[in-house]
């Protein structure tokens, strides 16, 4: 099918998302959607997939314009999308998730269909187990054998390789290359991964601020692509600040420390840190990252072993008594764990900082709006405030005298410049010496910025290993359960 | 024998407006509403169905008047909560309070008056068998609609695919919403057809289990009842009738004991579903506080005990769906 | 918006809310076979007609007040006090049970144990409502609800049990207290300065908890996202368990000033559904303290007038909370149909 943009605007109240967006899209052909992250790819991508409307323009299908598309009406055109998120039911059985909104037919022949396109794919499904059992490689794998089996004939992929571990993303590539190749499907890859798009797509299509600035025919040259997706200011692969050597001294121990989470137990972690040092986190979601700096927080109880922060055992104590030894947690969701959405800025920096015990070191509230350039007023609300905002607002309100950082995805979803700016604050923060562990799904983020890699796989600590010891390739591997043991 | 079986009846056709009315709820807190207004809502349809018998002197019609209240109390709900965005327990809230002052103010002229009630079918076959016949073989018609609704509810919401897209729509709207699923009407529907089933709750206590109208009717305090039921029955309909028979056998029990202990206070055996019904909330729910899963921790039996009654609600219940809001 | 376009934003749906219950309420009465001015006027009159009545209607007002301001603590947080009439009763047994052993009368400083002891009561039922919600994960609607018909039933046991009249046991009550054991009332009213001081203090402590103290704050916070709380170290859970126990304190005080400045003795429907209209009266102030005094007293017209419904046109007294459910009812649905009204403007 041949799907066309004609003139696509598309405006969250001030945001401008996407902006006066024309694209002619063929089939049988794999294209690629490069663009920063908020540059407005999944934007026109959801547009496409009835998901939400454009404020102007039109998406015509072979030539007929589509008005009022809605998913359904989408997917009757044969247009399917995976979305980046996966957008599937975790309490219901695989089978469930498979029948529902699909194909009318019995128990007993979703099975069968079930069963023959997994064979199919090679994909290896159980269709009793509930969803929430699944990884999110698996989860993206019930999501496109159900959109197969509903003949689409548009394929949307929005970010589909995050999460997914190195061997999961190869059979998702086979699987794009022969659908395009023999069944004429049109295939767009949504992506900010340059080697990904390189490796995979036959046509890339750079979206810039919600604009679109170019359409490329493969082969591909990086420079020209990085170029624009990021404009004539970011040259290269981020620039690396400064990064400062750690202190000397053991700050923190972990001896045979057992962690007990909400959903699993991260066994026998062992671990040193020192002041000022910054260690990355890699591993597919849910692999054990979560809880090991939920556990460092004082979030998640240390059933066994010893924790030691400056020569004292805090394992078994309160989260406060952690938060007043001065380490500080960020978790990854900021609007829904982080912030409280109607409070103004004035009152999250007054919660933040109780007047007494040395609220003098930390900030007041204008100076912290001023110094992290916080688009907004003390009066502002934090529901109000963009992502790059929030996450500068969670930066601020970190009290001075910290000396463990924790974060969950630092910069996900912020824009290359907001991106910078939140690691510059950060790598000055650990010139102070304060020690820094945070996840990130961004394996060249890890790679970039960190001292010590400490990678998990199904739920256990695989390998802890000095940053030039390991490449990002091999952390993929590790991070996939295969390689060299430690 | 036989009063073993006279007390079983007794059970089920105490349990019959309960079972209903836990049903009703369950759909639409499957579907992702919670309709609060149980307790008012039941009130007006008691009082709607026994004036309306009384009146047409056609117990069936109060019935559907029952059917039609519980409907619109339903609609005033979806409309002020999950369609303009208010809250949904507020909205019910109020309910539950002006439904109750409408049935007193409106069924002034119909208190204690005798009315007409709904007959006693005997079932040819059934009632004939031994001890079996006692149990089932005399009962209400309201009776066997609940025993039947339940066991259909079940089977529709677990094995067909009108019931997958309810669950779906309870669970994940976005998802539901993405895969074509139609979910504001689905929640509008169910909401309605759950209001229906609270409806009937109400004319089967005045109609049948305690016929007649007053102030008060016996019937207050069945909806909170009710409410709770569907969360200690995990929103499934074959456990929430458990339920909801627990209850019933809990007022059965008081009557006996009541006639046994005359000395004690009847406000006792008033009162005495209410603890109780805090206490399966909070066996239910207990087991997934933080303090709970560490004493689990160090008692890994107790944790496999509790694990069987604990429950999870729809993911998305109470929360709205609204696509053209987003940001 | 500036305050000024603010205010009259939320009179204009008011105004709107008041109409359109006013339409329903015509409507009930036509069908019901009332004259619905006559009713109106009676309504009013008996709320409002003489010096006396008004004087009764201040008397609702108290607790309407104590009540209401107290569920804004509770609402700050996110919380359901259903509860709160419970904890009414439980002041007000609590309140009793202090002047039982002085039956003969004794000094105010008896009187103002009662007080206090009304309020340890009130807040020790919240208390048990804030615990399951902590540390049982019952909703606070449920655990309030449940104990709100325990609370009744400990009423009638004590009424017909422990606490039973010398002679005959009957829904009247317990035995009077002494008369030096009144909350003394300005001369003819049944309406005592004492109270009238106290409501009026709760509700600018209130104002006072919530605007200006990092407490009042954090409570705030607790609502709007209970897991950034945790992180921020405010202590959500505990803050959920002193909100509650605040405001069943206040709740203690209304049922204890009950017992001891209208009543003077323990009764069956010693709350008279108070903590629920008081529910009603937060939700219709949107939860505005400034709202809450001027709706109490149009609520406490509606209950006092509601009394002659039955005495002058055989109509049921429940009249009246039909009355405040559709006002309430009302503004929700106005709420509603603006804000979906804006939005088809902005997309159009």
């Amino acid at each position: 099918m041949r799907v066309e943009f004609q003139d696509i605007h598309k405006d969250y109240g001030r945001v401008r998302a996407n902006v006066g967006i024309n694209l002619v899209l063929e089939p049988g052909r794999i294209y690629g959607l490069l663009g920063e992250n908020g540059a407005g790819k999944s934007t026109l991508m959801r547009m496409l997939a009835g998901h939400t409307q454009p404020s102007r323009g039109r998406v015509l299908f072979n030539g007929k314009n589509a008005e009022g598309l809605n998913p359904s009406r989408a997917l009757a055109m044969g247009v399917g999308m995976l979305y980046q998120d996966p957008m599937d039911f975790p309490a219901l059985d695989v089978w469930e998730n498979f029948r529902l909104g699909g194909t009318k037919r019995d128990k007993k022949r979703t099975l069968s269909r079930l069963q023959e396109l997994g064979e199919r794919f090679h994909f290896r499904l159980s269709p009793q187990e509930k969803v929430s059992e699944l990884t999110v490689g698996e989860r993206q794998q019930l999501e496109l054998l159900r959109l197969l089996d509903l003949g689409v004939k548009v394929l949307i992929l929005d970010e589909p390789t995050t999460g997914i571990s190195v061997t999961q993303k190869e059979m998702l590539f086979t699987t794009m290359r022969q659908l395009a190749r023999d069944k004429g499907r049109t295939i767009i890859f949504v992506s900010h991964k340059l080697t990904e798009v390189e490796e995979l797509c036959q046509e890339v299509i750079v979206l810039r601020q919600g604009r679109l600035v170019a359409k490329l025919q493969s082969p591909f040259q990086s420079d020209e692509l990085l170029k624009l997706m990021f404009g004539d200011e970011h040259g290269g692969t981020a620039e690396c600040p400064e990064r400062s050597q750690p202190g000397e001294g053991e700050f923190i121990q972990l001896e045979d420390v057992q962690l007990l989470g909400d959903k699993y137990i991260l066994p026998d972690i062992s671990l040193q840190i020192r002041p000022g040092e910054i260690l990355g986190l890699a591993g597919l979601e849910g692999s054990g990252q979560e809880l090991l700096l939920r556990g460092l927080a004082g979030l998640a109880r240390a059933a066994k072993g010893r924790i030691i922060f400056d020569g004292e055992e805090f394992q078994g104590r309160p989260y406060l008594k952690f938060r007043q030894a001065g380490i500080h947690f960020l978790p990854a969701a900021r609007l829904e764990h982080g912030l409280f959405p109607d409070l103004s800025l004035n009152e999250h920096f007054h919660l933040a900082f109780p007047p007494r015990n040395g609220g003098r070191d930390n900030l007041l509230p204008e100076e912290g709006i001023r110094k992290f350039s916080i688009q907004g007023q003390l009066t502002t609300s934090a529901r109000a405030l963009s992502g790059g905002n929030q996450q500068r607002l969670l930066l601020a309100l970190i009290p001075a005298q910290t000396k463990l950082l924790l974060l969950e995805h630092p910069t996900r979803g912020l824009d290359h410049g907001a991106g910078q700016q939140v690691w510059n604050h950060l790598l000055g923060r650990c010139r102070q010496n304060t020690a820094l562990l945070f996840s990130s799904a961004d394996l060249d983020e890890i790679k970039a910025h960190s001292h010590r890699v400490l990678i998990f796989y199904n739920r256990q600590l695989v390998a802890d290993l000095p940053n030039h010891a390991i490449s990002v390739e091999e952390m993929g591997r590790l991070m996939a359960g295969q390689g060299r043991a430690v | 024998m036989d009063f073993l079986a006279l007390t079983l009846a007794g059970i089920l056709s105490a349990g019959a407006p309960l079972v209903l009315a836990t049903l009703g709820e369950t759909l639409t807190e499957r579907a992702g509403v919670i309709n609060l207004s149980l307790d008012g809502t039941i009130l007006l349809a008691a009082m709607t169905a026994f004036a309306l018998a009384f009146v047409s002197g056609n117990p069936w019609l109060g019935l559907v008047g029952s059917i039609a209240v519980g409907m619109a109390t339903a609609a005033i709900v979806v409309l002020i909560g999950p369609v303009l965005g208010r809250s949904q327990l507020a909205v019910g809230f109020i309910l539950t309070l002006l439904c109750r002052d409408l049935a007193y103010f409106l069924g002034h002229p119909y208190a204690r008056q005798f009315g007409p009630e709904l007959p006693v079918w005997s079932i040819p076959g059934i009632r004939d068998l031994p001890f079996i016949g006692p149990i089932l073989g005399y009962q209400s018609p309201v009776v066997y609609l609940s025993l039947g609704l339940t066991v259909f509810l079940w089977w529709w919401l677990f094995s067909t695919r009108a019931g997958l897209e309810l669950r779906a729509v309870g669970e994940e709207p976005w998802a539901a919403f993405a895969r074509g699923i139609k979910v504001q009407r689905l929640r509008i529907m169910y909401t309605l057809l759950g209001g229906a089933l609270v409806g009937l709750a109400g004319g089967a206590f005045s109609l049948a289990v305690k016929p007649g109208w007053g102030r008060p009717q016996g019937a207050e305090g069945a909806g909170w009842i009710a409410l709770a039921i569907v969360i200690f029955g995990g929103w499934h309909p074959l456990r929430a009738a458990l339920g909801a028979y627990l209850f019933a056998t809990l007022q059965v029990l008081g009557i006996y004991l009541q006639e046994q202990f005359p000395g004690l206070p009847a406000p006792l055996f008033q009162v005495a579903p209410f603890p109780v019904m805090i206490l399966t909330l909070l066996l239910v729910n207990v087991g997934s506080t933080g303090w709970f899963q560490e004493l689990a921790f160090r008692y890994p039996g107790m944790k496999r005990w509790l694990s069987r009654w604990q429950v999870t609600a729809p993911a998305a219940l109470g929360q709205d769906f609204r696509p053209e809001r987003e940001t | 918006m500036s305050y000024a376009a603010r205010f009259s934003l939320s009179l204009g749906r008011l105004a709107a809310a008041v109409f359109l219950s006013l339409v329903f309420t015509t409507l009930l009465l036509l069908v019901s076979g009332a004259p619905p001015l006559h009713t109106f006027a009676i309504l009013f009159a008996g709320g409002i007609g003489s010096v006396a009545k008004l004087g009764q209607t201040i008397a609702v007002w108290i607790p309407l007040v104590l009540c209401s301001s107290a569920l804004l603590l509770t609402f700050a947080p996110g919380l359901w006090n259903i509860g709160i009439e419970g904890q009414i009763i439980l002041g007000a047994i609590f309140a009793t049970g202090f002047l039982r052993p002085f039956p003969a009368g004794a000094s105010p400083l008896v009187l103002a144990g009662a007080l206090i002891a009304g309020m340890i009561g009130g807040a020790f039922w919240a208390y048990i409502a804030g615990v399951l919600r902590t540390w049982g994960r019952v909703h606070e609607i449920f655990g309030g609800l449940g104990l709100n018909f325990v609370a009744l039933g400990l009423t009638l046991w004590l009424i017909f049990g422990p606490w039973r009249r010398p002679g005959v046991a009957s829904m009247s009550g317990t035995e009077p207290l002494h008369p030096s054991l009144w909350l003394k009332g300005i001369k003819g009213f049944s309406l005592s300065p004492v109270s009238l001081v106290l409501a009026l203090l709760a509700i600018f402590l209130v104002i006072y908890l919530l605007r200006s103290t990092r407490w009042g704050l954090s409570l705030k916070a607790v609502g709007q996202n209970p897991e950034a709380a945790l992180l921020y170290g405010l202590k959500p859970n505990k803050r959920i368990v002193e909100a509650m126990a605040l405001c069943g304190a206040l709740a203690g005080l209304a049922g204890a000033l009950q017992v001891v400045g209208v009543y003077h003795r323990l009764l069956p429907a010693i709350s008279s559904n108070y903590g629920y209209t008081a529910l009603l009266v937060t939700m219709l102030a949107s939860f505005r303290p400034n709202l809450i005094p001027p709706i109490c007293f149009f609520f406490a017209v509606l209950n006092v007038g509601s009394i002659q419904l039955p005495l002058q046109l055989k109509l049921d007294s429940s009249l009246s909370g039909v009355i405040q459910g559709v006002l309430v009812l009302s503004i929700f649905l106005v709420h509603g149909l603006e804000e979906r009204w804006q939005l088809l403007r902005r997309q159009k």
